[in-house]
């Protein structure tokens, strides 16, 4: 089984499509968690019926197939707006609000979370909006949101497999690229999936630590 | 005459500084574009042997990337080679990402109302290749079999509709030619018709066990033309030119003997101008 | 203003063909998803079972459900099941791949709905005579099911979305497979993904509103 064509130039190959990966994920996961607290308390303070399109315009990050969304995003800036970007850009752009779509969700729960009697409370102290936001509610929201987030980000790693469609040469699309030369699928395949793997697991206990040991106070 | 208020005046003369400031991007055309970037960028598909595909340093090699380098040359500027899937090569044109398409692509009137194409610089005889536990020993056997093809390509599209047409039997796309011989190779295909050279050059690699080719599709030689954006008649101009002068000075014969190998395919249409 | 003619009526024209895609879609989807509930639901009592091999095997089930990309796992459920010669359709290969990434996350999640269920009752139901098997059947799942409601709808929103993976099994008779076919014949690639894009809006549109009106009526104590 272990018999394979596989050189070391091919797992530096497999390396750099994993660093690109690990780039498109920091990326998007970084701009989108920024965008997302900002729509997030955006949405929370205008009420359901003002932030209406807002809400509106991040749904439909979480409505449309994300390949389709890159494949419209990639078609629009270069045949109708004539802007030229590289595939890189895109991808980050519309992985960013993919990541910012689902991240409001995750800051409005959080928020929501808060006792609304805690936050008068706070207000009633003499605290402004902005101290009662510091202080109170993010430490509180953090602690719900905190390991939502972390699923997020890792979904976000997992989806970027589909970047390929924007000419980004990730771990599975070079995976697939060894595939066509050396047609060794299922080493491959192994190789790529115990990648993700490795990175998406401890992650993934880490927050379900967190949400277990957050949750008993 | 138009009496001009002044608020005309002033829309006029922000159409005007509009106007120049744009032209630099709007005057100059596609073929200006590439010379000044310095570089020319082909849309290639790199799984499918001979035409594109990668050496053991994962390079991209193949007939159409030495075409596209062909081209960059007499253009003096750097080919650079993007690796576009069957189904993303058109996409990666109309986004910008690509100047030129040099990608096996066949010129069909439905995508010549989207993309211009050059007049033909390859083409393709089409070939079944079979399973050899399917007992498939001509184009007419696949009747009823399982076969499949690379989506959205010539041989694709025409495997379809006779699937279609046989009123029996199932076709599958594959996203790409590697997959498509997988599956083949897998059995999970009984039989598939590619182009002889890809054909050719995946049976011989000896990675697909049990396959072979078992003979011609009686599908219209497939030509396969350069494209670029539609309204580019500098360019497209030019790229007709670049086609004519590779098969000229030889170029076109060395390029086949180099890769393919065989009988030099003739790319014009019997009793036809173009 | 833009440098693209866009040829609406071109797309639109092919609109039957992208519905009855849309159709195949659907089917996927809510296949998946009751396939999906089953084995998350038979992973839950694994994982609750006695015996170490059992629970390592669903465990492992969900985790790689979890941790690996979903398009990873529908191209395994095609080329890597059929390395040891089993092959099934581009159909059946996207259901199985989309099914067993739903029932590692539905696991998931039916594992913390569990929690939210007092051991009293199971044993309340115990003492009412109740075998352990009826306990679990008429008392704990129907309360698993109730609890996770909100995240079994976002579930089936995902797996709508994951049938566009499947034209990397060879699938074309699929929203996103009808769309990429009309865009290989006719280039407008713009217009076909954005009426595509439309589609599954409303179809997502359609399942959360649906989903709302069950809720509203199923859980109305």
């Amino acid at each position: 089984m272990f018999d394979t064509a596989l050189s070391s130039a091919d797992l530096i190959f497999l390396a750099k499509g994993a660093g690109m990966t690990i780039v498109v994920t920091a990326i998007s996961v970084a701009i989108g968690t920024v965008l997302g607290i900002v729509f997030g308390v955006i949405r929370v303070q205008l009420g359901t019926v003002y932030a209406a399109p807002l809400t509106f315009f991040l749904d439909i990050f979480r409505s449309v197939p994300l390949l389709i969304q890159l494949v419209l995003a990639n078609a629009f800036m270069g045949m109708v707006l004539r802007v030229q970007f590289s595939g890189l850009t895109v991808a980050c752009m519309v992985l960013s609000l993919y990541t910012a779509a689902y991240c409001a969700e995750i800051v409005r729960g959080g928020i929501d979370a808060v006792p609304t009697t805690t936050r008068r409370a706070a207000r009633s102290l003499g605290m402004s909006w902005g101290q009662d936001m510091r202080h109170i509610v993010m430490p509180l929201a953090t602690r719900v949101a905190l390991p939502s987030w972390i699923g997020l980000a890792l979904g976000v790693m997992k989806d970027s497999a589909l970047v390929y469609v924007v000419q980004v040469t990730e771990l599975l699309k070079s995976t697939q690229i060894l595939i066509t030369r050396l047609q060794e699928p299922m080493l491959l395949l192994l190789i790529c999936g115990a990648f993700y793997f490795v990175i998406s697991f401890p992650l993934a206990r880490f927050g379900g630590y967190l949400e277990k040991r957050w949750s008993n106070d | 005459m138009t009496k001009f208020t002044p608020i005309k005046k002033i829309t006029v003369l922000a159409a005007l500084i509009a106007a120049t400031g744009f032209s630099g991007a709007a005057r100059a055309d596609k073929l200006d574009d590439i010379i000044s970037s310095g570089t020319l960028r082909c849309a290639v598909v790199l799984d499918f042997p001979p035409m594109g595909m990668r050496d053991a340093n994962n390079e991209p090699i193949g007939f159409d990337v030495d075409y596209c380098k062909d081209l960059a040359k007499v253009l003096g500027v750097e080919a650079e080679i993007v690796e576009t899937p069957f189904p993303e090569r058109i996409p990666a044109l109309m986004s910008g990402r690509v100047d030129v398409g040099v990608a096996s692509t066949s010129d069909t009137l439905e995508r010549a109302k989207t993309v211009g194409f050059s007049i033909p610089y390859f083409a393709f005889e089409m070939v079944v290749t079979a399973n050899e536990t399917s007992g498939i020993t001509s184009f007419e056997s696949m009747k009823g079999h399982t076969v499949g093809a690379v989506a959205g390509t010539f041989e694709g599209i025409a495997l379809e509709k006779q699937v279609k047409a046989w009123g029996e039997g199932e076709y599958r796309p594959y996203q790409t030619q590697a997959d498509v011989f997988l599956a083949l190779s897998q059995g999970q295909l009984d039989a598939t018709v590619s182009t002889s050279t890809v054909a050719m050059a995946s049976v011989n690699s000896g990675k697909f066990e049990g396959i072979a080719v078992v003979g011609k599709a009686p599908f219209d030689t497939d030509y396969v033309a350069l494209f670029t954006n539609r309204n580019e008649y500098g360019l497209i101009n030019y790229l007709n030119l670049f086609v004519n002068q590779q098969i000229r000075t030889g170029r076109y014969a060395e390029l086949y003997k180099k890769w393919v190998g065989g009988e030099l395919p003739s790319l014009t249409i019997p009793n036809a101008y173009r | 203003m833009f440098g693209y003619t866009f040829q609406w009526n071109q797309a639109l024209a092919r609109l039957p063909k992208m519905l009855d895609g849309a159709v195949v879609t659907m089917e996927v989807a809510v296949l998946s998803m009751l396939i999906g509930i089953l084995c998350a639901i038979l992973l839950t009592l694994l994982r609750l079972s006695g015996s170490r091999s059992l629970r390592a095997v669903a465990a492992g089930w969900v985790e790689i459900a979890r941790n690996t990309p979903a398009l990873f796992q529908i191209y395994m459920a095609h080329f890597g099941i059929a390395s040891f010669g089993i092959h099934f359709s581009p159909f059946v290969s996207l259901l199985i791949g989309i099914t067993f990434n739903n029932a590692g996350y539905l696991a998931e999640n039916f594992r913390g709905a569990l929690k939210a269920i007092p051991d009293t009752q199971i044993r309340a139901s115990r003492s009412l005579g109740m075998s352990q098997t009826q306990a679990f059947r008429y008392i704990i799942v129907p309360q698993m099911l109730r609890i996770s409601f909100l995240p079994m709808t976002n579930q089936m929103v995902w797996a709508v979305l994951m049938t566009s993976l499947g034209v990397t099994v060879g699938m074309n008779s699929d929203l996103y497979g009808v769309t990429q076919d009309l865009n290989a014949l006719t280039f407008r690639t713009f217009e076909l993904f954005a009426i595509a894009a439309v589609i599954f809006y409303i179809i997502t549109k359609i399942i959360t509103l649906g989903a709302r009106l069950i809720a509203a009526r199923l859980f109305r104590y």
